[in-house]
C-alpha cells in the first residue's frame, strides 16, 4: 500500500526518495547479474558509510559502519564469482565494461539514487533513515533471492543464498534498532 | 543500457484503493500483512491485519493463502 500506515492514517509522508522499483530482468547472463549486483552494493556501501560519518547517534554510527564493511565483504564474493563465470580477471573497467554506466550516478536496491537519498537523510531523525534503509535491505533480499533462483549452477546460487542471508541479518539489524529507537 | 534499465516500477494501490477493497471484501477473502516492527504494530494497524517481519516473510510464506490477493503494508 502507497505511503503505508502513515498515509492509512491520513498524513503525509515525506518524500522519501524513491524506492518504489524492483529488479526485474528474466533474460541476463549470469556475469551481468553479478554486476549489477556489484554496483548495488558499491551504491549501498557509499550511502551506508556517509550515514556513518554523519549520524549523531553513536549505536546507529556503529551500525552504519559495519553494513558499509559487510556490504565491502559483498563485493569481494561477487567479484570472485564474476572471475569463475567470465573465466579471467576482471579488467580495470569492471563493472562499467559488462553494465555502462548511466547518467543516473550512483544507485542503491530498488533503484534509489545515492546523492538523493543522502540529500532527504539531512537532518532527518535516527527512525526515518533506519526506515529507508529497511526498504533498501528488503529489496537486496528479493534481488537475491531472485538471482539465487536463476542461476544454474550449484556454486553460484550458493554464492547468492549467503548474500540473501546476510541482507536478512541486516534487516534484523535494523529492525531491531528501529524498534529500540521507537 | 544503464543500471536503471534493470528495474521497473512495482504497482501499489493507494490508501483510497486499499480501504474500498476491504470494505467491499470479508477478512477471508484475502491476506493483510503488517511488515513493520511489533512496537509500529501495536501503536496502530488495519484492521485484521497479521504482524509478519519483513524479515520473515520469506520462511512464513505458507501462512499466507496463495489463492487469495495480499495486501501488504
Amino acid at each position: 500500500m502507497e505511503g503505508g500506515i502513515t498515509a492509512w492514517e491520513g498524513l503525509v509522508a515525506e518524500g522519501a526518495p524513491q524506492s518504489g522499483m524492483a529488479y526485474f530482468s528474466p533474460v541476463t547472463k549470469p556475469e551481468e547479474l553479478i554486476a549489477l549486483a556489484w554496483l548495488l552494493e558499491d551504491g549501498s556501501r557509499k550511502f551506508y558509510s556517509e550515514l556513518a560519518s554523519t549520524l549523531t547517534d553513536n549505536e546507529a554510527k556503529d551500525l552504519y559502519r559495519q553494513l558499509a564493511k559487510a556490504e565491502e565483504h559483498h563485493m569481494a564474493s561477487l567479484l570472485e564469482l564474476y572471475e569463475e563465470f567470465s573465466g579471467k580477471v576482471p579488467d580495470p573497467g569492471f563493472p562499467g565494461s559488462v553494465i555502462p554506466p548511466g547518467k543516473e550516478g550512483d544507485v542503491m536496491e530498488g533503484g534509489m539514487r545515492v546523492g538523493e537519498a543522502l540529500q532527504w537523510a539531512k537532518g532527518k531523525r535516527t527512525t526515518e533513515i533506519l526506515e529507508l534503509s529497511l526498504s533498501l535491505e528488503t529489496n537486496s533480499y528479493d534481488l537475491y533471492l531472485k538471482m539465487e533462483r536463476q542461476m544454474k549452477n550449484q556454486r553460484s546460487a550458493q554464492v547468492f543464498h549467503v548474500l540473501s542471508g546476510e541482507e536478512k541479518q541486516h534487516l534484523e539489524r535494523l529492525s531491531s534498532l528501529l524498534e529500540k529507537r521507537i | 543500457m544503464g543500471i536503471l534499465d534493470y528495474f521497473k516500477p512495482v504497482s501499489t494501490w493507494s490508501p483510497e484503493e486499499v480501504r474500498l477493497f476491504l470494505k467491499e471484501k470479508n477478512p477471508e477473502e484475502y491476506n493483510l500483512v503488517d511488515v513493520r516492527t511489533p512496537k509500529e504494530y501495536e501503536r496502530g494497524h488495519l484492521p485484521g491485519a497479521r504482524l509478519i517481519l519483513v524479515g520473515e516473510v520469506a520462511d512464513r510464506l505458507l501462512e499466507l493463502d496463495p489463492d487469495k490477493p495480499t495486501i501488504v503494508y
